[in-house]
């Protein structure tokens, strides 16, 4: 007796235990989830989704507001960013938790996925680097990485997991190593006493220089270097490497070409690979590389080097190929030499030159053959030795026109793919393959000056003004380039460089040509859109709800685009030169302050897009990279789960929808998800009397007041239908998803309704209890079918009306978002009932607000209870 | 270029970084210490017009630096800058004759403002 009472809790802990596991093995069974999905109540199902858009919606907030802060035109902490983060991290944890409810656990790595970002995301706040960051293998290497392992780097790893191209293996050791490697030793103050008076003081110089040489590498790293070169032996086995330089910035604006040190053919050895570590880092302190980075106007110390460790191609051959002629013409120049190709990079002899012309297909036009008297080798006790050429290698050019003409279908796919003519570093392996080592941008001569005059802004009538003052500022600057009218989105692949976009709408699919686009401006569109964050980014000039700029700018012409600040919006035809952009000079100075720069990387794991088209089958978990991806992958995937889950057998099991049944034509379906009606007799109609839920009741009652239903249709003009037409599918695929135009949720406190009246939306959710703490009105206002004037004329009529009821709200465009809680039950029902004749009476009331004044008319009628709309 | 001299002081090398960036285009001369013993000991050699100091630092704190600063210089002004927008701080600051308080992130085109506003009083 005593024995079974002793352990009987350990069996109920254990049969609790097995529950458990059950549980959870359920959960984990697809066909069984789908089962328990299909059984949900559509009511649940819905409250999870308005949970993620929720939380969704104020992380999106909290994102554009980080952008905001850390764009430069604020002084901002560590304490800050923190603090924002975690912010943004609850709201993400937040909307993960519905997330999981509503998908019944459909993705089961989003968590793992989240925790991964948020990790790199914290260690890059505290500036904590895991050893993960320290050393990364070239397969491991994403674009939002270019910070911390070097342009160099991110290009070779791009060219090999994306272009699948020949890229010779390799690892990189990141800035943030680079960061550690500083600090362990002490060097900060070293490198601050660099520069005095503006020039380099050469004793501190060459200290610097020495103390990196023999410094010490920290432990953790050393550890990451020794695993990484054990890696490359097991998959290499006889191999050696060529230690490269990838400071953050090389390859990128600046090529930086042959600033910095490459050791060539070092042993795969930890010691080996951590001494030439040390001689590339020290390079940056070179006098060369300095003076070349003060010409630049970078300050010393402002740049961090990350190197790159490659295995070394046994190259029969190599060189370099140009994708253009930097002097102009559209083909490839190639260099070849026998051997190593430091003797072609640094000019030692007498190359071969191949000129190859790109279309349709790369053709060898000439072969000059080159003296080549000197070639480099790899030498067997380690580094390179030069050699004399053997004559009858002199007398034959390197490549055969097959290999040319591979090599030069390789370069133009590296052309194509960055948007830029391309300085490549090629070898030709003894296995006979093409192997690409490095590729930058190509520096051409393009004959501009330098934008440098003072600002003037000509008023001589020699630049008209096309635009001023419409829109919404989402990123200030200057941009100077061809309007670019985009009309369909796979128009997107054939925008020139440099171009001026414009826009119905804003779109994220912009992102793909952003880097390369000169300005932004869309008719309509949000400063808190995909887009928006993505123009803060990259710093494209960018203005939404510009209303008509897809008419008024015309495709191909040349503009100026000024964004300097509220009230000082404008479009000028022509190209002005002298225009300053302020505020990106602003920027490169801010980002010459390496703290700067550093601190706002973190922004790369927080506002930049990669899932762009829910239609591509890489709009995956797997290619979630940053916050916002993650966001906008639960925002996807939570309205494809509402839209299935209408359709499925348990959603509206026990809770029909009932039709109203009301003295105007609203078509409102309600879904009574508890004591909503009151319904007894079994039927699908329901009157008005039998209306329980007390906030739709009050809403109800405000739209069948006396007058303000008009049932004559006010004609629209054609100008207006037409708009109409364009706009529905933006409203539509928003992804705000309007499940169900016209339906209403409700419980006897609880109202959710979504009315669509021809190409507009009203959302209105409240909760209505005894207890007013609890108690919200959130009403949301959006779209219509006339031109945007009118469209905002009545959006600011709304908020006229709505701000003699104390609601706090935010208007953009044609979309108001309106707020008020904790508000008691009886006042509350009043509201409900002006919002009630709000949503009946806002109708149509758009196409009659001819002008400004009429909006001030109405609103004085509306409120002393005068509904009259032919006024 | 003109002659005022701005002292910046905060424990986070940032602020400092692209304040002295942002004031020097204005022409100021910009000294900037990461905390408060070597920038009073520069105060001591000579004067500066204004003193841009966090609130909140470890050993001497922004409190400590403006009764020294008035008590050296009384004309110069001490604009003080948190990171937490903190009331009782803003209170204490601002019975203690600081010339203005800016919670953090501060929008650097009102402290521009705040610091004309300074130099012109």
């Amino acid at each position: 007796m005593n024995a079974v009472k002793k352990h009987a809790p350990a069996f109920f802990a254990h049969g609790a235990g097995l529950l458990k596991s059950a549980a959870a093995w359920v959960l984990r069974r697809p066909l069984l989830q789908r089962f328990f999905r299909a059984q949900r109540d559509f009511a649940l199902v819905f409250r999870r989704f308005r949970e993620v858009l929720d939380s969704n919606n104020r992380a999106l907030e909290i994102i554009t507001d980080i952008g905001e802060k850390l764009g430069g035109e604020y002084l901002f902490d560590r304490v800050y960013v923190r603090s924002a983060y975690a912010d943004l991290f609850t709201h993400i944890a937040n909307s993960i938790q519905s997330f999981d409810v509503l998908t019944g656990n459909r993705y089961p790595t989003l968590h793992d996925v989240f925790t991964r970002i948020d990790g790199r995301i914290r260690s890059m706040i505290e500036e904590t680097p895991s050893p993960a960051d320290l050393v990364l293998p070239f397969e491991d290497i994403t674009p939002e990485r270019s910070r911390d392992v070097g342009g160099k780097n991110v290009h070779l790893a791009e060219m090999k997991s994306v272009l699948k191209l020949a890229v010779p293996d390799g690892f990189a050791v990141s800035a943030a190593a680079y960061d550690i490697f500083i600090k362990y030793n002490g060097l900060e103050e070293a490198i601050a006493r660099l520069v005095k008076d503006g020039e380099i003081v050469e004793s501190e110089r060459s200290a610097l220089e020495y103390r990196i040489v023999t410094g010490e590498v920290p432990p953790e790293l050393d550890a990451a270097i020794g695993a990484a070169v054990v890696r490359m032996r097991d998959r290499h086995r006889e191999c050696s490497l060529a230690v490269r330089s990838s400071a953050e910035e090389e390859d990128g604006d600046y090529s930086f070409a042959g600033q910095f040190e490459t050791v060539l053919n070092v042993a795969c050895t930890k010691d080996d690979v951590v001494t030439a570590y040390k001689k590339v880092v020290a390079s940056l302190f070179s006098p060369k590389a300095l003076a070349y980075q003060q010409r630049m106007g970078y300050t010393p110390g402002a740049l961090a080097m990350a190197v790159g460790c490659v295995l070394m191609v046994d190259a029969v051959a190599s060189g370099v190929a140009y994708t253009s002629d930097p002097e102009g013409g559209d083909r490839l120049l190639i260099n070849a030499n026998w051997g190593l190709g430091v003797s072609v990079v640094e000019g030692r002899t007498d190359a071969d030159l191949y000129t190859v012309t790109k279309d349709p297909e790369p053709a060898v036009v000439d072969i000059r053959r080159g003296a080549k008297e000197l070639m480099v080798q790899t030498a067997p006790a380690g580094g390179v030795r030069e050699v004399k050429t053997a004559v009858d290698l002199r007398e034959r050019v390197c490549l055969t026109d097959e290999q040319i003409r591979e090599l030069s279908r390789q370069a133009v796919v590296i052309e194509r793919y960055y948007r830029k003519p391309q300085d490549i570093e090629w070898a030709l392996g003894r296995d006979n393959r093409i192997y690409v080592l490095q590729a930058r941008p190509l520096r051409m001569v393009t004959g501009e000056e330098a934008i440098s005059s003072p600002q003037a802004i000509p008023d001589d009538g020699k630049y008209p003004v096309l635009l001023e003052n419409r829109g919404v500022i989402v990123q200030k600057g200057v941009g100077v380039g061809r309007v670019f009218i985009l009309r369909r989105l796979e128009d997107l692949e054939t925008i020139p460089k440099g171009a001026v976009l414009v826009a119905k709408h804003d779109s994220p699919h912009f992102v793909r040509v952003m880097p390369s686009l000169s300005a932004i401006i869309t008719d309509t569109g949000a400063p808190t859109s995909h887009m928006a964050s993505l123009s803060r980014e990259f710093r494209v000039p960018t203005i939404v709800n510009a209303e008509n700029a897809t008419e008024v700018l015309k495709q191909g012409q040349e503009v100026t685009v000024s964004v300097e600040d509220e009230g000082k919006v404008r479009v000028f035809g022509g190209r002005i030169k002298g225009l300053v952009d302020s505020v990106r000079q602003n920027f490169s100075r801010l980002e010459d302050l390496y703290e700067y720069r550093k601190k706002r990387y973190v922004l790369r794991y927080i506002s930049l897009l990669n899932l762009v088209d829910p239609l591509l089958d890489d709009f995956s978990l797997e290619k979630c990279r940053t916050m916002h991806d993650i966001l906008r992958f639960m925002h996807e995937k939570a309205v494809s789960e509402l839209v299935e889950s209408t359709r499925s057998s348990g959603a509206f099991k026990n809770r029909k929808t009932v039709k109203l049944d009301l003295p105007i034509p609203t078509g409102i379906l309600v879904i009574d998800i508890g004591g909503g009606l009151d319904m007894h007799d079994g039927n699908d109609t329901a009157r008005f009397e039998q209306v329980s839920s007390v906030p739709l009741r009050a809403v109800l009652t405000g739209m069948m007041h006396q007058g303000v239903w008009h049932s004559e249709a006010i004609a629209l003009k054609a100008g207006d239908f037409l708009t109409s037409m364009m706009r529905m599918s933006d409203i539509v695929s928003d992804g705000e998803s309007f499940v169900g135009y016209n339906i209403a949720v409700a419980s006897k406190d609880y109202m959710n309704m979504s009315l669509r009246f021809g190409y507009h939306f009203n959302m209105l959710d409240c909760y209505c209890s005894e207890n007013r703490r609890n108690n919200h009105i959130y009403f949301r206002f959006v779209g219509g079918a006339t031109d945007i004037t009118k469209r905002s004329r009545r959006i600011r009529f709304i908020a006229e009306v709505l701000k003699e009821y104390g609601f706090n709200l935010r208007s953009k465009g044609d979309l108001i978002i309106a707020r008020l809680a904790q508000i008691g039950r009886e006042e509350m029902i009043e509201i409900l009932d002006q919002i009630g004749r709000l949503i009946a009476y806002t109708r149509q009331l758009d196409a009659v607000l001819h002008d400004d004044g009429a909006v001030e008319r109405y609103v004085k009628n509306f409120l002393s209870g005068s509904y009259d709309l032919s006024m | 270029m003109n002659n005022y001299r701005i002292m910046v002081i905060d424990d986070e090398k940032i602020v400092g970084d692209m304040a002295k960036m942002s004031l020097e285009q204005e022409g100021y001369a910009v000294e900037t210490f990461l905390n408060a013993e070597p920038a009073l000991a520069r105060l001591k050699q000579e004067k500066f017009d204004v003193v841009i100091t966090d609130y909140k630092m470890k050993g001497i704190d922004g409190m400590e630096v403006l009764r020294t600063v008035k008590k050296l210089y009384p004309q110069t002004k001490v604009i003080m800058i948190t990171a937490f927008a903190n009331l009782d701080a803003a209170i204490e600051a601002l019975r203690g004759d600081v010339h203005d308080f800016f919670p953090k992130p501060v929008k650097i085109k009102e402290l521009k403002e705040s610091i004309k506003r300074a130099l012109a009083a």
